[in-house]
């Protein structure tokens, strides 16, 4: 779920920090730059874990701020094909449910990946919300969104920033995860509780 | 930004929650004051109520060293010990191709589990809020140390 990335990256340190011993300074502000944002490729970044180098320190002409090469770890959130984890339920609509792991929101269990066989009941009350069904040997199972619900990971994605942005279309998300829940030991926890005997039938 | 290593080890939730708390991040009204990101209390939050909360260091060592036997993925001890499966069904789900591999042995795993890795906490009830506030505290003075201990190769 979390990993180590090593990054090396030129960046300018304003004069404003200079007060600060020079750890400090860097660190403050590769936190402003990585903390809570996805690079492509490695995750969503939680951390800096600690600075490996600092070099440079160049004045570039007609530039007040002194420019340090600093190479360094993060702690990225990287969940891999395969992997289990458990998130809460934050919206059930037709095209299949959204989890949240409360640090981050964009995981998707579409329907193919729902167990077999699901239904879905609207709610009369709410447009386009419902709740998701399945049923299993005649007793319907419901994702109500009530215990925390695990998911095994089918795919992460990256998508390309979009150059012109359709109206109306979701904000953009540039770490998608998309899940599974289609397995023993999938769904919501109260599903398994308690599900030994039945199973070794 | 130059990417020298994408994957430089795998971190267990444990470790995560650990170097969080060595920051500073805790669950009481101090939190305004530690030098903690918005973002990172978020993923503090994730962790503080999953199974890692309760672990230490010695008792995932003791069950690295007990789960060699069993010849598991490093991704799948790992995957364990961030979930923390307490029945069979679940332990299906994340190890592959289980029932060949394991047979009955599966029930040892599990048993292993509970034995090895603590429960994790059921619920924090509201009007409990100062006992989980000793139980953290507890906690944190227990392992100051900074967490740039061993991580599991995740390569």
């Amino acid at each position: 779920m979390f990993y180590l990335s090593r990054i090396e990256h030129t960046f300018r340190v304003p004069p404003s920090l200079l007060s600060l011993p020079i750890e400090e300074a860097v660190k403050g502000e590769l936190e402003r730059l990585f903390l809570d944002k996805v690079i492509a490729n490695l995750g969503l970044c939680v951390s800096v874990y600690d600075i490996k180098s600092i070099e440079g320190g160049f004045i570039f002409p007609s530039d007040g701020a002194a420019t340090y090469t600093v190479v360094f770890r993060l702690i990225m959130f990287r969940p891999f094909v395969g992997e289990v984890i458990a998130a809460k339920l934050k919206e059930s609509n037709a095209t299949g449910l959204r989890l949240s792991l409360g640090f981050f929101d964009d995981i998707y269990i579409p329907v193919h990946l729902l167990p077999n066989p699901s239904r879905f009941k609207p709610d009369p009350n709410k447009r386009d919300k419902g709740m998701w069904e399945w049923e299993y040997g005649g007793e319907p199972y419901v994702i109500d969104g009530i215990d925390e619900i695990k998911f095994q990971v089918h795919n992460v994605s990256y998508p390309p920033i979009p150059i012109e942005k359709p109206k109306e279309a979701k904000p953009f998300a540039p770490m998608v995860i998309t899940g599974s829940i289609n397995d023993d030991g999938l769904g919501p926890i109260s599903w398994w509780v308690g599900a030994e005997q039945t199973d070794e039938s | 930004m130059k990417s020298l290593e994408a994957n430089a080890g795998a971190l267990t939730n444990f470790e995560v929650l650990n170097f969080l708390r060595s920051k500073g991040a805790a669950k009481d009204s101090t939190r305004v004051l530690a030098k903690v990101a918005p973002s990172e209390y978020k993923v503090y939050d994730y962790l503080v109520q999953s199974a890692a909360c309760k672990q230490t260091r010695e008792n995932i060592n003791e069950f690295l060293e007990r789960c060699k036997k069993y010849d598991l993925a490093k991704a799948e001890v790992l995957n364990i010990i961030n979930i923390r499966p307490s029945s069979a069904v679940e332990i299906y789900s994340i190890v592959e191709e289980c029932e060949k591999r394991f047979g009955d042995a599966v029930e040892e795993l599990v048993e292993l589990v509970e034995n090895v890795l603590p429960p994790p906490l059921i619920e924090l009830k509201p009007e409990g809020i100062d006992e989980g506030k000793e139980e953290t505290a507890n906690i944190d003075g227990g392992k100051d140390e900074p967490a740039t201990g061993e991580q599991m190769d995740g390569s």
